[in-house]
């Protein structure tokens, strides 16, 4: 029963998009890696997810909070979307910062 | 989220006439016999948001706007430009209904005009990243066109 399962998410780790940025010109995108991370999260590791993409996690979060709040509307929702949010751009940034400062972006 | 968006609009000229109906017989909106009929028309497109109360409405492009602002962020690849669109499209949506629910705050659910609020403000933030994204990439376009082996040096500098 799990084999089949496994053996799908390795197609899907030889099958993602590539980024074009990257293609052309050699560099890493602020959105790269947040394919292989969310990959790694379905394989349930949360290390390696975080280590590829430390945004993922709460984006993941916020997506689907955003479908549970859409259903059930909590009163709280709409303003904790927003600081997640927040904080998801804000780990995005530093998270291309520290790839530039670290030579990591090739 | 196609439905979604649709049930406010096809449920709004219905309420802009039930609104009309009443103005003959004005300011009796509960204890009225021919208002009563408008509630029991209105629940049905309402049950699937879970929100409304008596003659209130959802804001139409609410849920559209939070949506596209959180899709947003994920659509970032490809130069930023999908970011931007869903971020600017998230922003004007989100922007649009609050200004639609400040000019009649009574005809509208509070809680969609939260989650307004939320896509305007998550459509602003993709929509900075997007714009900082394409700025460097234009940068580094017109780098690599004015000074090819430069950028060469420049990329092995980086490995």
């Amino acid at each position: 029963m799990a084999q089949p399962q496994h053996s799908f998410l390795d197609w899907l780790g030889n099958h993602l998009f590539s980024c074009p940025f990257k293609a052309n010109f050699g560099i890493d995108c602020p959105g790269c890696g947040l394919q292989r991370s969310v990959l790694a999260l379905f394989k349930g590791d949360l290390i390696a997810s975080f280590k590829f993409y430390p945004a993922t996690i709460p984006l993941v979060f916020v997506v689907l909070f955003t479908i549970v709040h859409l259903k059930v509307d909590f009163k709280f929702g709409a303003q904790l979307i927003k600081i997640v949010f927040a904080g998801v751009a804000v780990i995005i940034l530093i998270n291309y910062i520290y790839k530039i400062y670290t030579h990591q972006l090739i | 989220m196609s439905e979604e968006q649709e049930t406010p609009q096809e449920n709004k000229p219905i309420d802009l006439s039930k609104d009309q109906k009443p103005e003959p017989a004005p300011f009796q909106p509960w204890g009225n016999g021919p208002v009563t009929p408008p509630p029991f028309q209105q629940p049905p497109p309402f049950s699937q948001f879970g929100g409304g109360g008596f003659g209130q409405q959802n804001l139409p492009n609410a849920t559209a706007s939070l949506v596209l602002g959180i899709l947003a962020i994920p659509a970032c690849c490809f130069y930023g430009i999908f970011g931007l669109i869903f971020g600017v499209i998230a922003w004007i949506l989100g922007a649009g209904d609050m200004k639609k629910y400040r000019f009649n705050p009574s005809l509208y659910t509070e809680s969609s005009y939260k989650n307004a609020k939320a896509g305007k403000i998550c459509g602003m933030i993709a929509t900075i990243l997007s714009a900082l994204f394409i700025v460097m990439v234009i940068l580094v376009i017109a780098g690599a066109i004015a000074n090819p082996q430069m950028f060469d040096n420049f990329i092995k500098g980086l490995k």
